[in-house]
């Protein structure tokens, strides 16, 4: 019934639906300029959030991150380079389409599945978040410590080429973020006699530098050509080519529900993220096809299952954030800020504080699924055209200039300009070594919470960190962890050309 | 075959700041009750750094030398760098009209920008964009400059 509360309150405010509808396109066109990543708008607009009130902030950064998922597809299908790292699985069926002139079809067929997966994956989290939350409440220190480490372990080794370089990427987030007072006794760490540490380093800037600062150094390393696009003539023919049949769309179908199942179920581990959930389901949509020859010789169901599956997995990401406070993806951690901004406490006791808050902003995700849907279904070409309008040359100055005064605006401070600068130098270094910056980030808003479990944990036990292993939920999660390392080792080991999984 | 500095650094970077940080977490006070609470995290995380730090160091060394040619270190990146942290300084000094006014056209001609009209454009144009919306319209208090501002001479 929340649901619906949510709805009525978001559908009859016009002030968030117009922050709702401009999210869509502003998400849908982040993700479709190669290189630019939903993770890096929505750190670069934050500051502008502050101004907003909690409700249309947090729904204008969630829909930005949903339709940036999305926008992907646009560069893939049109520009035959994947705008976001998942939507490379996409672009295996989407470019061969768009060569034989069927560009529209395909972006037809890659929208309606992202909106299917979309609506699943937001469907089971609003159906099954509260009940998560609820056993949540009943976990102590011990089991959510051992959740913590294992979301460390899990998303340290998961994404990345390097299972080593991921979890170093991971324990120096940790390591970050002890700069400062400890929690407990007031006593100083790390801060080296600077009175600027005192208070640690703020997630805003360091977010702004790893993911926007970091990619603006890429850019002007990398110094890509323009993305070129495939157009379309504007004829009979071509319309009449680009027309989506029923009978065309059908065998999609069941591709799109059990590619929305997958991206569903990886969304809720942390750390895995779209760009496994899209090569996951394409690989079983393939195996599963009446059609496996086609698949990457331009078939549709070769673009649906993969779009489903990376539209699929936003909404149920946010479940272990909401429930545990755990973030399990770049945009998850991202949100943490702007909940921590706006004095909103999550974790379980989320759904008894604020919950008439959580669920505006699902029906605000409903909505905004619908938005991109629609501006996706009728515009994604136009929106490629205009894309390819945008100078690079001065897109990443602007951003550049963006990102500086954005980091200063986080809290009035020049301080934090230095480490946003810090941060996006240290960010692109991790990039060209293959470390792994998402990882790097989430660890980093993790580390405060894992350490305050562990250190309730140790004053709880009379048998020291024994604690962890002598009750069952904890020793399970720690189990997880160590299982997880194994296998990805193994895989690893396996199949070392595995491509490269960069977002989470 | 030899073995390239991009096989050794991070595994030596990873090293270094692992063992720095197990230095500097001893110089972490203790609990009240003596314990080494406050210092557990950071040992653990410091420790965690060495021990991926080593066994990176290992694979690099086990692993086959690099044949192909040296990858060149960009030098564009640097430069940038080295802007923003000009920009930074001009920022604290001549506050952030003037130092957006100039550090804009550096960047864009960084990046390739050719054109007198546009570089002049954008010296001009910026930083009254920017202060429009994050100073005039959000409200921020604007970072004014220590040596001189031009928010003093034109009111804003």
């Amino acid at each position: 019934m929340d649901i619906f509360v949510g709805l009525a309150t978001v559908l009859t405010d016009p002030v968030i639906l117009a922050w709702i509808f401009g999210a869509a396109v502003i998400g849908m066109i982040v993700g479709a300029i190669p290189g630019l990543t939903a993770s890096a708008a929505i750190a670069m607009l934050v500051p502008l959030t502050y101004y907003m009130d909690p409700l249309a902030a947090l729904a204008f950064l969630y829909v930005i991150g949903k339709s940036g998922r999305y926008g992907g597809s646009i560069a893939a299908i049109l520009f035959n380079t994947p705008g976001t790292a998942a939507s490379a699985a996409t672009q295996i069926d989407g470019y061969p389409l768009a060569k034989k002139g069927q560009a529209s079809k395909a972006m037809k067929v890659a929208t309606i599945s992202s909106v299917i997966g979309d609506f699943f994956g937001e469907f089971v989290l609003i159906i099954g978040v509260a009940w998560i939350a609820a056993i949540a409440l009943h976990l102590g220190p011990p089991e959510l410590f051992s959740i913590y480490l294992a979301a460390f372990v899990v998303i340290g080794s998961v994404i990345g080429k390097s299972v080593l370089k991921g979890l170093a990427s991971a324990a120096l987030g940790v390591l970050i973020k002890m700069a400062g007072l400890d929690p407990v006794t007031g006593g100083e760490r790390f801060t080296f006699g600077q009175v600027e540490l005192t208070d640690g380093l703020s997630l805003v800037p360091l977010m702004i530098g790893i993911f926007v600062l970091a990619e603006v150094f890429e850019q002007l390393a990398k110094r890509s050509a323009p993305p070129e696009i495939t157009e379309e003539p504007d004829d009979q023919a071509s319309r009449d080519r680009n027309r989506l049949t029923w009978d065309e769309f059908r065998p999609c179908l069941p591709h799109i529900l059990r590619s929305s199942v997958i991206g569903t179920v990886i969304g809720m581990l942390p750390g895995l993220g779209s760009t496994i959930a899209a090569f996951v389901a394409y690989g079983e949509g393939k195996r599963s096809a009446k059609n496996p020859e086609e698949w990457g010789k331009g078939a549709l169901e070769g673009v649906a299952a993969p779009e489903a599956a990376n539209n699929a997995v936003s909404g149920p990401s946010m479940a272990p954030l909401l429930t545990l406070g755990i973030p399990g993806s770049t945009i998850g951690a991202i949100l943490v800020g702007v909940f921590m901004i706006h004095g909103i406490k999550i974790g379980p006791t989320l759904f008894v504080t604020s919950r008439e808050l959580i669920y505006s902003l699902f029906a605000c995700g409903l909505i905004g699924i619908v938005f991109y849907g629609l501006v996706g279904y009728f515009g994604a070409a136009n929106v490629g055209r205009f894309i390819t309008r945008i100078p690079v040359n001065i897109l990443y100055p602007v951003i550049m200039l963006t990102a500086v005064i954005s980091a200063y605006v986080s809290r009035g401070s020049l301080f934090d300009v230095g480490v946003m600068i810090l941060f996006g130098f240290i960010g692109w270094g991790m990039k060209r070594f293959d470390f792994n910056p998402a990882a790097f980030v989430i660890s980093f808003v993790l580390a405060g919470g894992a350490e305050e479990a562990f250190r309730q944990s140790l004053r709880l036990s009379d048998s020291g960190i024994l604690i962890f292993i002598t009750r069952p939920i904890a020793l399970a999660f720690l189990l997880i962890g160590i299982a997880v390392v194994i296998y990805r080792v193994r895989s690893l080991r396996a199949k070392p050309e595995a491509p490269s999984l960069k977002d989470a | 075959m030899t073995h390239t500095i991009k096989q050794f650094a991070p595994g030596a970077a990873t090293l270094l700041i692992g063992l720095a940080a197990a230095v500097a977490s001893f110089q972490i006070g203790l609990d009240y009750d003596g314990s080494w609470g406050p210092r557990i995290f950071p040992l653990m995380s410091a420790g965690v750094l060495i021990l991926l730090g080593a066994l990176m160091l290992r694979s690099a060394t086990s692993e086959p030398g690099n044949t192909s040619p040296q990858e060149s270190v960009p030098r564009d990146p640097f430069i940038l760098l080295g802007l923003v942290i000009l920009y930074l300084w001009l920022i604290g000094k001549v506050g952030y009209l003037i130092s957006t006014a100039m550090v804009t056209p550096a960047t864009l001609w960084l990046f390739g920008i050719r054109n007198p009209l546009a570089l002049a454009f954008s010296a001009l144009a910026a930083p009254a964009i920017f202060h429009l919306i994050f100073f005039e319209l959000l409200g921020v208090f604007p970072p004014y400059g220590a040596w001189f501002d031009l928010l003093d001479v034109i009111g804003g």
